[in-house]
């Protein structure tokens, strides 16, 4: 199809709008798991014996973390699909309806 | 041994009636790249965790953890987490704009033959450098585990991987990837429950024993990664590099939409990730079960840890139920062998056919794609047994880092700045591939894997300086090219496409 140049322009506007709610949603959840993940190597660098940390038992402080950075990771896998599905995949749709064709289309 | 073998040509035979089956559902070069993007999110799920757990995680990390402790079970953390880069960068937009490879993404960002060539050399030095150590491992472990010699047993794996792809292309390859999968997660669940039995379903208490039998310091990391960056090498390395292997990313194109490729993350994040939370606990079972001598007794790097505590729960050696379990572990262990050898044959296969032939020698203009493809894949194949022939005593676990450490500092910096950075030009691809890679290879071939005490640098993985180093390459060879007025103006469209598969066609 061509489309119209116009309604192109539209479009991508509301990609642009798109872009800037997912910078909003991910910015924030890749900085948590970088964070949390990362930091956790860094600890296991240089911190070996605050992970020695007794949380339960022999259970310490960085078995803890590992078994966090696994809940972490399923949490916000789940709530990016919540978001992709309820707040992204709309506005996708919103950005391909706003594209139309020049004469006759196809 | 005898139940080895015959679980061994169960496997086999049924591998080889799924490429029948797929073979004849494989004419056209979207079917031959993509299974013509009608797998669902589940399946491609499955065969996602099929294709990204290699022999090293399967066997590997439970050895480390037995072996190390904490530091196998930091090893086995990050491949999970890695998934969360995918799917909140990667993922979608890759099945959105792109067709069979890598090199669709940047083709069709940069629209330049060069930067084509870049992420060519990029993707063949990953794949062959992940691919060189599987069929070594190959050689090694089925040698290890059946008593064929390793020359055969490299023959064995590499034609079996050529007859799957040539012929059943990524049809096969997926299916294969899904029964390993599904085997693996059996075998992972089964080994849990009788583990679990033994201490009374407290995982907690493997801890406690851990801790009597070897001492505190044995739950600290530290033991195994001795130089705190290579943690962090190696942490950052997987968070990154998992988006930059050609082999686990052209999965997403087998998906009909960015849909369906958002959901099979989720799904291979809950399969991988539990059986990597397993490998861990199987680590601590079997140094408190079997003892780490008699695990090094077997295999000095820990990887028949596994397979030894699978017998030793099935009723011990010896035994009907013991026998039964090693043969089952062992055959999931061949599969897993064959899933990430072909996925891997397959993707080279995109590169040098789609990529480079199709693409490149013939801009786009070819007949018989799917011919070249076939033919490519047989090449490959015969060259990976050469290698891995070749690779027999030699020490490859070099090689597996640095597949990891290129695709982390080359294919990564270079994917994301295409999908995202409006000014990102030819140049900048040029030069994040050039200085990630030769930083790479240059750093890991001078360090303490391949130099040992003779290094010349600390860094087993140089993941930690060449990843910046790799960025800032990307970065000055966009300023050193110019603007490219007209690719930034094709961006808007290019987005457009990228968020939401809308082609401007």
């Amino acid at each position: 199809m061509t489309p119209d140049a116009r309604s192109l322009e539209a479009a991508h506007a509301a990609i642009r709008e798109l872009i800037a709610a997912k910078l909003k949603y991910l910015v924030p959840m890749t900085i948590t798991f970088m964070v949390s993940y990362i930091g956790l190597t860094v600890l296991a660098g240089f911190a070996k014996s605050l992970l020695g940390t007794q949380v339960t038992g022999a259970f310490n402080l960085g078995f803890f973390l590992i078994t966090f950075n696994y809940v972490l990771s399923w949490v916000l896998a789940i709530i990016y699909v919540r978001v992709a599905d309820s707040v992204f995949d709309p506005m996708v749709r919103k950005a391909a309806a706003t594209i139309t064709s020049v004469g006759t289309s196809t | 041994m005898n139940t080895t073998v015959s679980i061994f040509i169960v496997i086999l035979l049924i591998t080889l009636g799924i490429t029948y089956w797929a073979a004849r559902r494989t004419k056209t070069t979207s079917d031959f790249f993509a299974a013509d993007s009608q797998l669902t999110a589940p399946q491609n799920g499955f065969a996602l965790a099929g294709d990204w757990c290699s022999a090293a995680a399967f066997l590997g990390f439970s050895g480390l953890t037995a072996l190390y402790g904490m530091d196998g079970a930091l090893y086995a953390l990050g491949p999970l987490v890695a998934f969360c880069t995918v799917l909140f960068l990667i993922a979608e937009p890759l099945r959105n704009c792109g067709k069979y490879t890598l090199g669709d993404v940047v083709r069709s960002r940069m629209q330049t033959r060069t930067s084509l060539l870049a992420v060519i050399a990029g993707t063949v030095v990953v794949n062959f450098a992940y691919l060189m150590p599987q069929m070594a491992g190959a050689g090694v472990l089925v040698r290890l585990l059946t008593g064929i010699s390793y020359d055969w047993a490299v023959l064995f794996v590499g034609v079996s991987m050529i007859v799957y792809v040539a012929f059943g292309g990524m049809l096969a390859t997926t299916w294969v990837q899904i029964v390993k999968a599904v085997l693996m997660l059996a075998a992972g669940a089964l080994i849990l429950l009788l583990a679990l039995s033994m201490v009374k379903f407290n995982p907690l208490t493997f801890f406690d024993d851990a801790e009597k039998r070897y001492g505190a310091q044995y739950l600290l990391p530290g033991n195994y990664l001795k130089n705190p960056f290579d943690q962090i090498s190696l942490g950052l390395g997987y968070v990154l590099g998992l988006a930059g292997l050609p082999h686990v990313m052209t999965r997403f194109y087998t998906v009909p939409d960015a849909k369906a490729a958002r959901r099979s993350v989720v799904w291979v994040m809950f399969l991988a990730g539990a059986f990597f939370v397993g490998t861990t606990l199987f680590g601590l079972a079997a140094a408190n079960l079997l003892g780490q001598d008699v695990i090094r007794a077997a295999d000095k790097g820990g990887n028949l840890t596994l397979p030894l505590l699978a017998q030793y729960l099935g009723g011990g050696k010896g035994t009907f139920g013991g026998d039964l379990m090693l043969g089952f572990v062992v055959a999931v262990a061949i599969a897993t062998i064959l899933a990430v050898v072909s996925g891997l044959t397959l993707s080279t296969s995109g590169a040098i056919a789609h990529d480079f032939y199709v693409n490149w020698v013939k801009q786009g203009e070819v007949k018989h794609e799917v011919w070249v493809a076939r033919i490519a894949a047989i090449a490959i194949g015969v060259l990976a047994i050469g290698l891995g022939i070749l690779a027999q005593g030699v020490n490859v676990a070099v090689l597996v880092i640095l597949a990891i450490c290129v695709a982390a500092s080359a294919n990564f910096p270079v994917l994301i700045l295409s999908l995202f950075w409006r000014r990102f030009n030819t140049g900048g691809v040029i030069g994040g591939m050039a200085v990630g890679l030769v930083s790479s290879v240059v750093l890991a071939m001078i360090g303490p894997a391949m130099r040992g005490a003779n290094a010349l640098w600390p860094l087993v993985n140089p993941t930690v300086v060449s990843l910046p180093l790799g960025f800032l390459g990307a970065y000055l060879g966009t300023l050193l090219y110019g603007r490219d007025l007209e690719n930034e103006r094709r961006f808007d469209d290019f987005s457009l496409q990228v968020h939401s598969g809308i082609a401007r066609k």
